[in-house]
């Protein structure tokens, strides 16, 4: 019998002064036993990708540039699980988001992830909106979600009472749903990692050799070569650079800006269903979203940038401000409540159509998926699945199942602002670092990151710290406790404060790692 | 299960508010009172402006003809006063729960785990904090690595040993900004370029010349209506929305414009005004649930630490006042 450790896949970093050791013998190894898929870009969907592959006795590595997985596009987003209920019927997207909303309430708790079925309310707000929402709901049942139930005003006021007295009525989802976005793709990766995945971070691939061969090449900034059987393109608004080392075929992307603004906790009792206006011709419209963390959202806009615009994960006053002013149109009095943040998520927006996945794409053995857009964090597992299928029918992919691959992640998983640790008894007598509360906004515990530092992808950034703990994404953003979780990661990982980052190499706490500071007094 | 503790008076942070309160109700013959602090070491904010060759003194004291001293002795000073009280202090305990009508208080420790804590009065002395960018309403952009509040520059510079930046942008212009751009001048860097949206600085010209000492940052009055933060990895500038124009930087500094802690008394459905976040109080620093008070920064504006010391006395009286009244 395979031990779980043996069996479990190498974790490996790029750090500039800090490569790991297995990277070494990495690019003689897979020359030697080249890997049955690579997969490029470890976001929401390559961390599915990842996952589901898991299951089945292959050899397969997955890689980023970045320091730790969805750390580009699936680190901003609105974090809802959609029904597809207002999706375009019979495509591709909206079947698998119907597919992937059935999948997730046992999928979050098999994996640990935060998850909350707070459903969702189409408001009318005039008289012409009413008659819209019978259209919307004749296209909810195409789309096979067929619980949802129209709403008087007076049933749609009892359900949410802060949204605004003039309603028209509206139109109930009722498994419409929330999710933790940060958990989901660090805990399709551990469970990968865990079933013999290999993880390699920070290595960005420049080169691609021998793409038309059986045995293609991938060659990263540091110049390991990974010899592989498949690649499977999923790097977001990297993947038109990918596509050009290959050599594949026609599709344009660009980065499409959608800004949220966050506002504090105590917001959050205000309205407990995700709101939407009825679309119109021009727009969406902005949304007011329940986090699973317990704030709320509004947003988001959607403005398109070139692909190589530097500026793209900026926001701007002017768009914030029309935010404000579009939510107030659902819940009046959020103009009142506190701003804590604002961010901007960045989907990768494809004019060949969204959900663009094309086999064989230019050479054999070469999988490209992009323009997946914002419902890429729900449908995440269904598209997962529908990958495997096409390498397994269109690039000879044999599939046999691992009987010890595992589809969960332990019950200890659950991140602590989910399951307070302090409220476990006992557990701070034992360990008195639960105790010990480092960020004051959202209560986490020194041990509460000091676990996650230890946890399968051995995170070393403040990012990915703040993703996994929550710890830094409160009210004051970081003014009690960034320090001092840089100075936590520090000791604990032995690594100079001074070369701690926020993610990766460029974002160091401090502009040169070598100055002290001076001490004696100047002029 | 946690242990419930009784006590006449509970004050909620032990910075100058919380110590200065603390001392008058034990002067004045209250001798059940305990201290809830989340750090390790109480002082508060004045005791991380630590005493240093080359350091700054900062104007913690004014009663003296505004003699400026390291905020640590100051701390250091409040400190010496509160142990010869009988306060229990209870520190590394971070409140999570809060009954205002029990007046009761859930706390978490390394020690203790959860306890409980209740009071016949408590003063919530939990200070402010500087406005993040988001809350300024005029600063947007990236969010790259170096940009640092005051507090962070106080825990790098004094706590560490390391200088953060070297081409400081400091925003904000007010005591806090100039003792900022002091402390990093000192350290080893750049004179700063100082931009606020205002037309003139908010120090005076006489704190202004004081610190002219140490460094002589530019002051650049906002002439647009919002700036952005630059850069990818880390802070690389600072740009005026509408003329365009960028100042290069290795790191922003986020200064001053403090916002009250009022987070507790939230929690407690104690009526807070939600833009300015000041508790609203009733006579005698009362606020909206019987036997609660609020003292110190908490109150809002920007107070030095005396100031501060000389409220929580203030509201204690108060407190005996109310004690003597209900009980």
């Amino acid at each position: 019998m395979v031990s779980q450790v043996s069996s479990r896949g190498r974790l490996m970093y790029d750090w500039p002064d800090d490569r790991s050791d297995e990277l070494e013998g990495l690019s003689e190894q897979s020359d030697l036993h080249p890997y049955d898929v690579a997969i490029v870009g470890a976001g929401v969907v390559g961390c599915a990708l990842a996952y589901k592959l898991s299951q089945y006795k292959l050899r397969v590595l997955l890689l980023d540039k970045n320091f730790d997985v969805g750390e580009a596009t699936s680190k901003g987003n609105s974090a809802i699980v959609h029904t597809g209920f207002d999706a375009a019927p019979g495509t591709l997207e909206s079947q698998l988001v119907t597919e992937a909303s059935r999948q997730w309430p046992e999928m979050a708790q098999k994996l640990k992830i935060p998850f909350e079925e707070c459903g969702a309310l189409v408001l009318a707000i005039d008289a012409e909106q009413r008659d819209e929402l019978e259209n919307i709901r004749a296209k909810a049942i195409k789309n096979g979600v067929e619980d949802v139930q129209r709403l008087s005003a007076e049933a749609a006021r009892q359900l949410e009472k802060n949204i605004p007295d003039g309603v028209y009525g509206g139109l109930l989802i009722p498994r419409e749903s929330i999710a933790d976005p940060f958990t989901t793709t660090i805990a399709f990766a551990e469970v990968a990692l865990a079933n013999g995945v290999d993880i390699l971070l920070g290595a960005e691939v420049l080169q691609i050799e021998d793409a038309d061969k059986p045995t293609k090449k991938l060659i990263t900034a540091s110049k390991d070569q990974i010899a592989t059987k498949i690649i499977v393109n999923v790097a977001g608004l990297g993947s038109r650079k990918v596509a050009d080392l290959y050599g594949g075929g026609k599709f344009d992307i660009n980065p499409r800006r959608g800004q949220f603004l966050i506002f504090d906790r105590y917001s959050r009792s205000a309205i407990k269903r995700i709101l939407l206006p009825i679309p119109t011709a021009n727009t969406k419209g902005v949304l007011i979203i329940p986090t699973i963390f317990g704030n709320l959202l509004a947003g988001p806009t959607a403005e398109d940038y070139e692909l190589d615009a530097t500026d793209v994960a900026n926001t701007s006053i002017d768009m914030l401000q029309s935010l404000l002013s579009g939510a107030s149109r659902l819940y009046p009095a959020i103009v009142d409540q506190p701003v804590i943040g604002a961010f901007s998520g960045v989907r990768c927006n494809c004019s060949q159509g969204s959900y663009f996945i094309r086999c064989n794409d230019g050479q054999h053995g070469v999988l490209t998926v992009t323009g997946i857009r914002s419902t890429g964090f729900t449908s995440s597992p269904s598209l997962a699945d529908y990958l495997v299928r096409e390498l397994h029918e269109k690039c000879e992919l044999k599939l046999e199942k691992d009987p010890e691959a595992v589809d969960s992640r332990p019950e200890s998983s659950w991140p602590g602002w989910w399951e307070r640790p302090y409220s476990r008894n006992g557990l701070i007598k034992e360990s008195p670092d639960y105790g010990k509360i480092i960020c004051t906004c959202e209560n986490i515990s020194r041990g509460e990151i000091s676990r996650h530092l230890d946890s399968p992808l051995q995170p070393r950034t403040l990012d990915s710290i703040k993703r996994r703990t929550r710890a830094q994404m409160g009210r004051c953003q970081g003014f009690d406790c960034q320090i001092l979780i840089a100075e936590i990661i520090s000791e604990h990982c032995d690594i100079p404060l001074n070369k701690v980052t926020k993610r990766g190499p460029g974002s160091e706490i401090v502009y040169d790692a070598t100055t002290i500071v001076a001490t004696e007094e100047r002029g | 299960m946690s242990s419930t503790t009784h006590f006449q008076v509970v004050v909620v942070g032990a910075g100058p508010a919380g110590i200065g309160a603390a001392i008058a109700l034990s002067k004045r013959g209250i001798n059940s009172t305990a201290i809830v602090e989340r750090n390790d070491q109480i002082g508060g904010i004045p005791a991380l402006y630590k005493k240093k060759k080359g350091g700054v003194r900062t104007f913690v004291r004014w009663s003296r003809g505004g003699i400026p001293v390291f905020g640590e002795e100051y701390a250091k000073w409040l400190g010496s006063r509160l142990a010869k009280t009988k306060t229990r202090v209870f520190l590394q305990s971070q409140v999570i729960e809060i009954d205002a009508k029990e007046r009761k208080l859930v706390l978490v420790n390394p020690d203790e785990g959860q306890m409980t804590l209740t009071a016949d009065a408590v003063v919530l002395a939990c200070g402010a904090r500087e406005e993040s960018i988001a809350e300024r309403g005029w600063l947007m952009g990236s969010r790259p690595m170096r940009v640092y509040f005051t507090k962070q520059l106080l825990q790098l510079v004094d706590g560490n040993g390391l200088l953060p930046m070297r081409n400081p942008v400091i925003i904000g212009s007010d005591l806090i900004a100039y003792a900022a751009a002091a402390k990093l001048k000192v350290a080893g860097s750049e004179n700063a370029v100082m931009v606020d949206n205002r037309p003139n600085p908010e120090c005076s010209i006489f704190e202004r010349l004081y610190f002219r000492r140490w460094s002589n940052p530019t002051f650049r009055g906002l002439t647009s209506k919002s700036v952005e933060v630059v850069g990818s990895g880390s802070a690389s500038g600072i740009k005026f929305s509408e003329s365009g124009e960028i100042f290069p930087c290795d790191g922003i500094m986020v200064c001053g414009e403090l916002v009250p802690n009022s987070e507790l008394a939230l929690m407690g459905d104690l009526k807070v005004d939600l833009s300015t976040r000041k508790p609203i109080l009733g006579k005698g620093f009362q606020m909206s649930e019987s036997g609660w008070f609020a003292a110190g920064n908490i109150l809002g504006g920007f107070h030095g630490a005396e100031w501060c010391y000389f409220n929580g006395q203030y509201v204690a009286r108060s407190v005996i006042k109310y004690l003597s009244q209900s009980g």
